[in-house]
């Protein structure tokens, strides 16, 4: 029944009676095919195996020739004043060869004194070896100091099996300079093969695993090279046949400033964050700081296990590049899309004011200003100035979420930046139907009253916050930031330059713009601007400082009274010279407490460095300011 | 509601052949993964244990609703060629790997096993007693489209064995002998222009192979290295995980494209017997399964799949014992790959399928 029924269903046909016979001859044809084939292939494999099997047989044991690969050196990494950040030094590996190795236990027992390097790891090293030909060198340990190969050298006699191999490694002549940008080396895993991303690399080889060693592996590798040689059934090298030599790895010159590089470091010390520095005419990066950092050269040599658990720390997580792969709230740093979104939708000019008595109502609940004795009647410059929250409850419900959310996302927010860093985060612009689909509720005005101030479900990374403040700085060109400035190639001709693409326009009038930037000026320099910390002889900076809570604070706490956890995060957004901006900086410190007292300094840090970098020595000097004004104006032009 | 004649007509001859491959291809990969430095033998384990659930799940339909769907298999295989052209990986100057997160997919393996579904369809819906030359140029156009997108990668091997698989389903499914030999005849001039359509790296192999011995360290190297190891198997062999040409890396790709010349060296001439019994039963039971069905689509389904699985085979074996140049094809379910053993386990599973289901027109 049910069998008939499928085949009514889809029109099954049988063979007609004349079809199905001349069908089977065929089928006959096709077994005479396969036997035949198999006929000559068992003949050609007698012919080989049986016929002439002793030949092939010597030759195989006369087999002579060996390829050997040629490591190419990789390309270094440079700062834009052509200073090295990370070169290629010899590395010296001692290695063992498995088909020499009578009793590898005898042999672990004596060479284990020797070496500073725990049992456990050398055991590990041991048994990973037997997945490799016996008669490669297999290393045992990455990188042996001096100590460790003067005392392996002299008793190598004793040693039969291990050899001493030498690898081109890297070394940092500053020491761990930005190491979330550089990124490190590893040994090419099982995966990295399977991803086919490195396609002549071989096992054991060291590649690029984070950071720009990641991303420009291709570039910075080379070209493996290889030799042919010919040697005795000993082993022993009778002659080389032939050589084809490496090609060396490009060198990658960055847009990065060393000098700035290490203000940066230095500004946030030991506290937990990131600064991102940008040139805001043309969107390259000048310096980009994660905190903690980790150390390039424990990567170098081979990282411990105990070393990989604390950059692993689940607290501070130093693995984490903070400019780019994690996204924070933007505090009232987010007051700068706020004021251009107002202005530009004619909701307030220069001239309106709402009055400030320290808190907003919203039906029944109150939602506060930070200045709980308020700040009377305020103007879009007082505002941003002092950053008034009120003042951005009363535009926030005037615009309400759609345009916010349009604005933020015209200012680049909620999108990648297109860092060309593996990892970015996109943040997050909350909108009704994110928050629909996420939490299947309805939006609500509340909801709005707390993006307004830049809290709430809003998230961006710094690196985004530092593209924000560089596009209000130049004028509403978005640029995508990079960080290369050229790869030059091994003869040294410079094989490509690299420029910045833009991205978009901020949806901002200029002459809307040059209010927020008038505002923006007074933060820093105005009588009660929150930033005046920030502050640096000679030169006018404009700035927008942010703080965001972490938890819901019923009561007000002093921060230094709460668990660090729970402290708010500490925003700064910056660029200067204000009416000709050089340098835009943006400033996160995780947990730090107040914008203003805490990330501004770190950012004047870098700026004022970046000044005494560009302006003719010998440096700022109070009398001085205003031939350094014009000095940096002639820069500027 | 289950028929216990599914059970009756499952055939255990063509099953075994297939899990005594299995067995020879993870023995044999053992080895060659001590030579690479990798263990590639427990992941084709993983895509063996993928393939069966595969095999299985491609008997339970019935497979007469295939060539209702016929028209979406084709459209997602040129839409996945398409798709490895823009942003495949590229290994080793082709691009033919999709990243599918935590696997990749080879989708011109996926082609070879669509390609005879969907011809075997278009034969199937359109049913003559015999085929003249103008009646092909649509089933020519099915097969030309993936086999010009899988040339682009370049994978000129594959791009080949879809033409092949075309010609043995117009074979079986009937074609007046004088349309052969005007194909035959009207080929011969074009020649040439083949030629001219090679990668310069595609002729060096062939000429090579004509002659290898004249650049016995280029690309004549592979093999001659290879003749070498298969040889120096004899009778016997050299021993399991002893073979000095593999394992001392004289032969490339030893986990794929040469997994055959390492069997043979470490098993000799005894060991190739028992491999090539294992396929010579598979592809037999293949046949057979054809010539049973009791309706066209069944046969031109089993046929196809056998063909599938005999042309790789006889392409790799010839190639690495020196009788063909080098082209990149699989042995079936011995070199590693999983595209390559899923496409092979769906297509066997399809095969069973046909058998299973023949009691259906009694």
């Amino acid at each position: 029944m049910r069998i008939s029924g499928i085949k009514t269903l889809l029109h099954v046909k049988k063979f007609g009676p004349d079809h199905q016979g001349h069908r089977q001859k065929l089928c006959g044809g096709a077994y005479a095919i396969i036997f035949l084939s198999m006929a000559v292939l068992v003949s050609r494999l007698s012919y080989l195996q049986l016929m002439n099997g002793k030949k092939f047989s010597e030759l195989s044991q006369r087999n002579s020739v060996r390829i050997v690969p040629l490591q190419a050196p990789r390309g270094k990494i440079l700062d834009r004043n052509g200073r090295l950040l990370a070169g290629v030094r010899p590395c010296f590996n001692i290695c063992v060869v498995r088909k020499d190795v009578k009793n590898m236990e005898s042999l672990l027992g004596k060479l284990l004194p020797l070496l500073n390097e725990p049992e456990s790891t050398v055991r590990v090293r041991v048994r990973q070896m037997l997945n490799q030909p016996a008669y490669l060198p297999a290393v045992i340990k990455r990188g042996a100091d001096w100590d460790e190969i003067s005392r392996i050298e002299a008793r190598l006699s004793e040693l039969p099996g291990v050899v001493i191999d030498v690898t081109p490694g890297r070394k940092y002549p500053y020491g761990s300079i930005a190491p979330h940008l550089l990124g490190y080396l590893g040994e090419l895993s099982q995966e990295d093969m399977d991803s086919g991303r490195f396609a002549s690399a071989a096992p054991g080889d060291l590649v690029g695993k984070y950071g720009i060693e990641a991303r420009y592996q291709a570039e910075l590798a080379g070209r493996k090279g290889e030799r042919t040689l010919e040697v005795d059934s000993r082993m022993m090298l009778k002659r080389v046949i032939s050589e084809r030599k490496p090609v060396p790895g490009d060198d990658i010159f960055l847009t990065i400033d060393l000098d700035l590089q290490m203000a940066a470091e230095q500004g946030l010390g030991d506290q937990v964050g990131a600064v991102v520095a940008l040139d805001p005419s043309t969107g390259r990066i000048l310096a980009l700081a994660s905190t903690p950092k980790f150390d390039l050269e424990a990567f170098a040599r081979g990282i411990s296990t105990k070393e990989w658990q604390i950059v692993n720390d689940p607290l501070y997580r130093p693995m984490v590049n903070k400019a780019l792969q994690e996204a924070y709230a933007p505090g009232s740093t987010f007051k700068i899309v706020m004021a251009g979104a107002a202005l530009q939708e004619k909701i307030v000019d220069e001239a309106t004011t709402f009055f400030c008595n320290g808190s907003f109502k919203l039906g029944r609940r109150r939602f506060r200003c930070w200045n709980r004795r308020g700040h009377g009647k305020t103007n879009i410059y007082k505002a941003l100035a002092e950053s008034c929250d009120v003042y951005f409850y009363n535009i926030g419900l005037k615009l309400g979420v759609d345009r916010i959310a349009r604005f933020a996302r015209g200012f680049g927010l909620g999108e990648r930046t297109g860092i060309d860093l593996p990892g970015e985060q996109r943040g997050l612009v909350p909108t009704r139907e994110w928050k629909r689909k996420k939490k299947h509720e309805a939006w609500l005005k509340g909801d709005t009253l707390n993006i307004s101030i830049g809290q709430g479900a809003v998230l961006v990374t710094p690196v985004q916050m530092a593209s924000l403040v560089a596009s209000v700085a130049n004028g509403g060109t978005i640029y995508r930031p990079g960080y290369v400035e050229r790869l030059v190639g091994p003869d040294g001709v410079t094989e490509k330059e690299f420029a910045c693409k833009e991205r978009g326009k901020l949806p901002v009038s200029l002459k809307n713009l040059s209010i927020v930037k008038k505002a923006l000026k007074g933060v820093v320099q105005g009588r009660h601007g929150t930033a005046r910390k920030c502050r640096i002889r000679g030169v006018e900076v404009a700035g927008k400082t942010g703080t965001a809570q972490v938890v819901k604070q019923t009561k007000r706490r002093q921060s230094e009274r709460m668990k660090w956890q729970c402290r708010d995060h500490a925003w700064f957004v910056a660029y200067a010279p204000a009416d000709n901006p050089l340098i835009a900086v943006a400033v996160l410190v995780e947990h730090g407490g107040h914008g203003g007292s805490v990330a501004a300094p770190i950012a004047r840090q870098v700026m004022e460095r970046w000044f005494q970098l560009m302006a003719p020595k010998p440096v700022i000097m109070p009398q001085r300011s205003a031939s350094f004004r014009a000095a940096v104006a002639s820069l500027a032009s | 509601m289950f028929d216990k004649r599914y059970i009756e007509n499952f055939d255990w001859w063509l099953f075994l052949a297939v899990m005594g491959l299995m067995i020879v291809g993870f023995i044999n990969l053992n080895s060659a993964s001590a030579a690479t430095g990798f263990p590639f033998q427990y992941k084709q384990l993983q895509w063996y244990v993928i393939g069966l659930v595969f095999m299985f799940g491609f008997m339970c339909f019935d497979y007469h609703v295939l060539p209702s769907v016929s028209l979406y298999i084709w459209g997602l295989t040129v839409f996945l060629l398409v798709l490895v052209l823009f942003m495949g990986k590229s290994v080793g100057g082709s691009q033919r790997w999709l990243s599918l997160g935590v696997m990749r997919l080879q989708p011109s393996e996926l082609a070879k096993l669509s390609t005879v579904i969907v011809l075997s369809s278009w034969f199937y819906k359109d049913e003559r007693e015999q085929y003249r030359l103008r009646d092909l140029w649509l089933p020519l156009l099915i097969t030309a489209v993936p086999a010009l997108l899988i040339y682009k990668q370049p994978d000129l091997g594959t791009a080949l064995l879809l033409v092949i698989l075309f010609a043995s389903i117009v074979y079986i499914a009937g074609i007046r002998w004088t349309s052969v030999v005007i194909v035959f005849a009207s080929a011969a001039p074009l020649l040439p222009l083949g030629w001219k359509l090679l990668k310069p790296y595609q002729r060096r192999r062939i000429e090579s192979f004509l002659n290898p011995e004249t650049d016995p360290f280029g690309s004549g190297y592979h093999v001659i290295q290879s003749k070498i190891a298969v040889g120096s198997g004899q009778l016997t062999g050299t021993g399991y995980m002893h073979g000095s040409q593999a394992q001392l890396k004289f032969l490339p790709e030893v986990h794929t494209d040469f997994a055959f010349s390492v069997w043979s060296e470490e098993w000799g001439f005894l060991g190739d017997m028992v491999l090539l019994s294992l396929f010579t039963i598979l592809l037999c039971r293949g046949i057979a399964i054809a010539q049973e069905s009791k309706e066209p689509f069944g046969t031109y389904l089993a046929f196809g799949v056998t063909a599938m699985i005999f042309w790789q085979m006889l392409v790799n074996i010839c190639m690495v014992i020196g009788l063909m140049p080098v082209v990149g094809v699989p042995l079936p379910l011995i070199s590693y790959g999983g595209s390559s053993v899923l496409t092979t386990m769906m297509g066997i599973g399809l095969m069973l399928n046909v058998r299973a289901r023949r009691f259906m027109f009694h």
